[in-house]
């Protein structure tokens, strides 16, 4: 079929398009920094390994099911986010005049998705290999191969499952014109300037529509909360319940911020600082993320009263971090995605230094964390 | 005081480079200014200037008397700007960002310059009183731009902006905006800039017009050439086609 690599070149072109239009400067940074990072984390790793290893080769369990199933999940996460991202193309509003059916652009979209597995496939069965051969394991591309069939299924399996499904994608541009559902986000969203977040949330006139994807996030969440609770009231100790409204706290604040309006020249050429703007759209997030935390506090305060530091530290800690948070997603504004994995990824990173070098490497994360906030306001206010 | 906006010795671009240079303009109320030129001539890049959306590579805007640069908020509080329809909030109502702009702008969603109008409600003069319930999502391109014209207007602003927004519009949508912009400079509290490329409609509308040309401005009309050539169809298109040659002649 004449249109099969049409996928695979629009995204190629997206992607030469967002590196054209970055300067120089900033890919030098990007591409010396990152790489020296990576350089420096892949090192880290290897010396971490080496020190681990007799330990490591003899856990039965981290290769018999920790091994296998997390990389059968990371799979099933990479596979529907690849597939929706060429879906969304094979679907693109620009191509509806072109005469082809969905199922040939289903065909494009998985041709697509399978290119884009197969370096990635590539990738985790050569790093398993490379971790086991550190760690001196018997058979490394053996073990390198069997880290790729689980990665491979769970990719395949989340991607089939998709790529079957474009109703799903179409129901979502549906959904964006449809004013239909719960109207309560009306009466939440009067704050100055009224209507910034049905704007950013992409909801039809404040109206929030229930749907599977929706309850599929609130679901682990309700139980982590419940289970927390659980285990704290059960064992009377604060801890589990604290821990769980933490994580649980900026797991809200993370999948409800948006900010896509503050690259909008509506609010840029508006008599409206970038401060007001950002606390606005931090405003709701931060009030689900707290209305979360508040369940999991509770039971904390009610299993061990005297402890009550612990959740308190707790509060604070999330405010810290949604607000922390907050400056990654200003700043990755367009993908809120993006946002997410390198505000993880930052933390995760501090956090294992922290054990190392002390508390000083924190510093290094508020630095990045005010450098991010200069940045996305040089960006509101000159472009 | 008079002067709305005062552009001086302005040089803008992306990433450093200069894509508008050496550009002078200045606009007192009741001012309308035709600003023209082809495809890539830089139009769009000054309004952005203008607007604040894009830094100062050197000069100055002034707008209402406050610098752009010093006190971007206070300047910006003096201008409306037409944005371009596509950059409309997709999933609001017409309603809602009418509603969004006031409340940034601190006004009422009803404080248009209705008063300074003959014929009264200028939500109805634009025909969007049944859209204006519906997402902007399903409005056609003619129905964003009178939705961005509309907030332009909100609290008044002595300066308004329009950045090629009567391209869009359908010829009865085209003759009421040109007729409010007309009526609205005409009661001397506001000054529009217009940037389009509807050549032929810049002598009836503007009492002064600007040509662009890479980067910088080429040439100008006064208020009685432009009045003169109004008189003979055909006459300023005319002007504005050999000045355009001219230049890439040069």
């Amino acid at each position: 079929m004449r249109h099969d690599r049409l996928v695979l070149i629009l995204l190629r072109r997206e992607l030469v398009a967002g590196l054209r239009a970055m300067r120089r400067r900033d890919l030098a940074w990007i591409g010396l920094g990152g790489g020296a990072l990576l350089a420096y984390a892949i090192a880290d790793i290897v010396l971490a390994l080496h020190a681990a290893a007799p330990k490591l080769r003899d856990a039965q369990l981290l290769w018999t099911l920790g091994l296998p199933l997390t990389l059968a999940v990371l799979g099933a996460l990479t596979g529907n986010a690849v597939s929706g991202l060429c879906l969304e193309r094979a679907f693109a509003p620009f191509l509806k005049a072109l005469p082809l059916a969905p199922g040939q652009r289903r065909h494009m979209a998985g041709r697509a998705t399978l290119a884009i597995f197969v370096p990635l496939g590539v990738l985790v069965g050569v790093s398993a290999g490379f971790a086991c051969a550190v760690i001196g394991k018997p058979l490394p591309g053996g073990w390198g191969l069997g880290a790729a069939i689980p990665f491979a299924l769970g990719f395949g399996t989340a991607a089939l499952w998709r790529l079957r499904r474009p109703r799903l994608l179409l129901d979502e541009v549906a959904s964006e014109t449809a004013p239909v559902g719960w109207p309560w986000l009306r009466r939440l969203d009067r704050a100055r300037p009224r209507w910034l977040s049905s704007w950013a949330w992409r909801l039809p006139g404040g109206h929030l529509r229930p749907s599977w994807k929706m309850a599929a996030a609130c679901l682990p969440l309700a139980v982590a909360a419940i289970l927390g609770a659980w285990a704290s009231l059960a064992g009377r100790t604060a801890g589990p319940a604290a821990v769980a409204g933490l994580a649980g706290g900026i797991l809200v604040f993370m999948l409800s911020l948006r900010c896509q309006p503050l690259g909008s020249p509506v609010l840029r050429t508006a008599p409206i600082g970038f401060t007001r703007v950002w606390l606005r759209l931090v405003q709701l997030p931060l009030q689900l993320s707290l209305a979360f935390f508040l369940l999991p506090a509770g039971a904390a305060l009610a299993a061990e009263p005297s402890a009550w530091a612990v959740p308190v530290a707790g509060g604070l800690w999330l405010l810290v971090l949604n607000g922390a948070y907050a400056v990654f997603g200003a700043y990755f504004l367009n993908a809120p995605f993006v946002a997410m994995m390198s505000f993880a990824s930052a933390l995760a990173y501090a956090s294992y230094e922290t054990l190392e070098y002390g508390r000083t490497v924190l510093l290094g994360l508020a630095a990045l964390v005010f450098f991010l906030w200069h940045r996305a306001r040089q960006r509101y206010r000159n472009g | 005081m008079d002067e709305v906006l005062a552009v001086s010795g302005l040089s803008a671009g992306y990433r450093g480079r200069a894509v508008v240079r050496g550009i002078d303009l200045s606009l007192r109320r009741g001012d309308i200014v035709g600003l023209l030129g082809a495809n890539g001539s830089g139009k769009s890049t000054l309004i952005r200037a203008i607007t604040g959306q894009i830094p100062l590579i050197g000069g100055s805007v002034t707008v209402g008397g406050v610098d752009l640069a010093a006190a971007p908020q206070r300047a910006k509080a003096s201008f409306g700007l037409a944005i371009e329809p596509h950059e409309l909030p997709a999933p609001l109502s017409g309603r809602q960002y009418i509603q969004l702009v006031a409340s940034i702008r601190r006004c009422a969603p009803h404080d248009l310059p209705s008063g300074d109008l003959p014929g009264g409600d200028l939500l109805e003069r634009l025909e969007l009183g049944r859209w204006i319930d519906r997402p902007i999502a399903e409005y056609s391109l003619g129905t964003r731009a009178k939705l961005a014209i509309l907030a332009a207007l909100l609290g008044r602003p002595p300066l308004l902006i329009f950045d090629e927004t009567l391209n869009g519009l359908d010829p009865v949508a085209a003759w009421e905006v040109k007729r409010v912009i007309t009526a609205l400079c005409a009661s001397g509290r506001h000054a529009a800039v217009v940037s389009t490329h509807v050549v032929e409609a810049v002598p009836a509308l503007c009492s002064r017009a600007v040509l662009m040309a890479e980067g910088s401005l080429s040439r100008s009309w006064d208020a009685a050439q432009l009045a003169e050539a109004h008189r003979v169809p055909g006459a300023f298109e005319e002007s504005v086609m050999q000045a355009l040659r001219t230049r890439a002649a040069a």
